[in-house]
């Protein structure tokens, strides 16, 4: 029977994310793997491709309807793990590195922002909306102008080192996103609300923000990850 | 509805979740919720600590939504991955007991139809990796199979199996590598 001692040790270095994945780990090494990908993108890269490749395995497992009073139960979990939101995932995410997430940044963006609607007469109740990553910092300051048909998204941070184009999303309850437009990671842009959305943007819209490849998304929905997202309120 | 439009509502349900959308989640939770539930009652054998688990995976989901990368991963693939790692994190914490199933359960349901498999890209990586499965020894490939499905350690598969830790540890290790290797051309 062979033995272990004729894996080469970067082979070892490597299984440890497709034991992890499998699970064939004890807690410990499971829970020492987990504190390693958040360091470790090409850990957590292997992990990755572990999950995306063996998963299809599931396909062997035969459904079976939950009880009904689950979903209640998941419901009223709800309000209780969204106000412990925060997550250390994105802190490690190489898109947040460039960015210096500072109060008076969004401070100068809200400022900037409201300015610009004040220089239009208002005609209905202004809308805005602070677009915050999981980790509750805001990211991004949107307000709807006063004419309803244009939207002036402002940057609460100046830098990202990401390639990928920052593309945002209009989500209305029930429906599929619609895309607003690419923004600029450094500067306040106004972007053209599309006529048919123009009265859509209430108090139950949400927007949000994700990364696409350069041009945008090229399927009309989101394809990359979702880095920030709030609703719109009545000022 | 076609593959492509399923995988791509489940992601645009996702992206909503993300935003605070509980109605997303609802529908999240009634596409996935029969499947996960499956995978959770598989490696914990036991209907109630299932349900718990369960529970817990749609709060991570709701929790973890912005962090889905659609380009990388398939949506349901991103679930059932956090589905294991909070089934098996339960099984861990159970004190070690005999409540598995001999391996031949493993086996018995390790071919499924392909009417089970949903969505055209899924069929494709299901149809590489059950390739690269059968150039393994037919017992490697079996141990990995009981592995994923079951969450089981090395220990219990060498106490199921019937052969040494360190024969158990060799088959999957060596499996997994060629595996690898066979995925990636």
């Amino acid at each position: 029977m062979s033995d272990d001692n004729t894996i080469d040790p970067a082979d070892r270095g490597k299984l440890i994310a497709a034991e992890y994945v499998l699970g064939v780990l004890g807690a410990e090494e499971r829970r020492e793997v987990e504190r390693r990908l958040a360091q470790e993108p090409a850990l957590a890269s292997e992990v990755a491709f572990w999950e995306e490749r063996l998963g299809v395995l599931a396909d062997a497992v035969a459904p079976v309807t939950p009880p009904q009073h689950t979903w209640s139960q998941i419901e009223a979990a709800i309000p209780a793990a969204a106000a412990a939101r925060p997550t250390s995932l994105w802190q490690s995410l190489a898109f947040w590195r460039g960015f210096g997430i500072a109060a008076a940044a969004l401070a100068a963006a809200s400022i900037a922002a409201l300015a610009y609607i004040g220089l239009v007469p208002a005609t209905r109740t202004p809308l805005m909306a602070t677009l915050a990553g999981t980790s509750g910092q805001p990211n991004f300051v949107a307000a709807v102008t006063a004419t309803g048909d244009n939207l002036i998204v402002v940057p609460a941070t100046l830098l990202t080192s990401d390639p990928r184009a920052i593309e945002l999303w209009l989500i209305l309850p029930n429906q599929q996103p619609r895309s607003l437009g690419l923004i600029q990671p450094g500067q306040p842009i106004r972007l053209t609300i599309p006529p048919d959305l123009a009265g859509r943007l209430t108090a139950d819209a949400a927007l949000a923000v994700s990364l696409e490849p350069p041009g945008g998304s090229p399927t009309g929905q989101p394809t990359g990850p979702v880095i920030a997202s709030g609703k719109l309120t009545s000022l | 509805m076609d593959a492509d439009a399923t995988r791509s509502q489940l992601a645009a349900a996702l992206v909503r979740v993300a935003s605070g959308d509980r109605a997303a989640l609802r529908i999240v939770y009634q596409d996935t919720c029969a499947k996960l539930f499956g995978v959770c009652l598989r490696i914990l054998k036991d209907r109630s600590e299932a349900e718990d688990v369960l529970q817990d995976v749609y709060v991570t989901v709701w929790r973890k939504a912005a962090t889905f990368d659609p380009g990388r991963a398939s949506p349901i693939t991103w679930m059932v991955a956090i589905a294991r790692n909070r089934a098996i994190d339960r099984l861990r914490s159970r004190a070690a007991g005999g409540r598995l199933e001999p391996i031949e359960a493993a086996d018995a349901v390790s071919d499924p139809a392909p009417a089970a498999v949903e969505r055209v890209e899924l069929a494709q990586q299901h149809q590489r990796l059950t390739r690269c499965l059968e150039e393994l020894e037919a017992r490697h490939a079996s141990a990995i199979r009981a592995a994923f499905l079951d969450g089981a350690t090395y220990e219990e598969l060498a106490a199921r199996m019937n052969v040494p830790l360190g024969t158990m540890k060799s088959w999957i290790r060596r499996g997994l590598l060629k595996l690898r290797a066979c995925l990636e051309r």
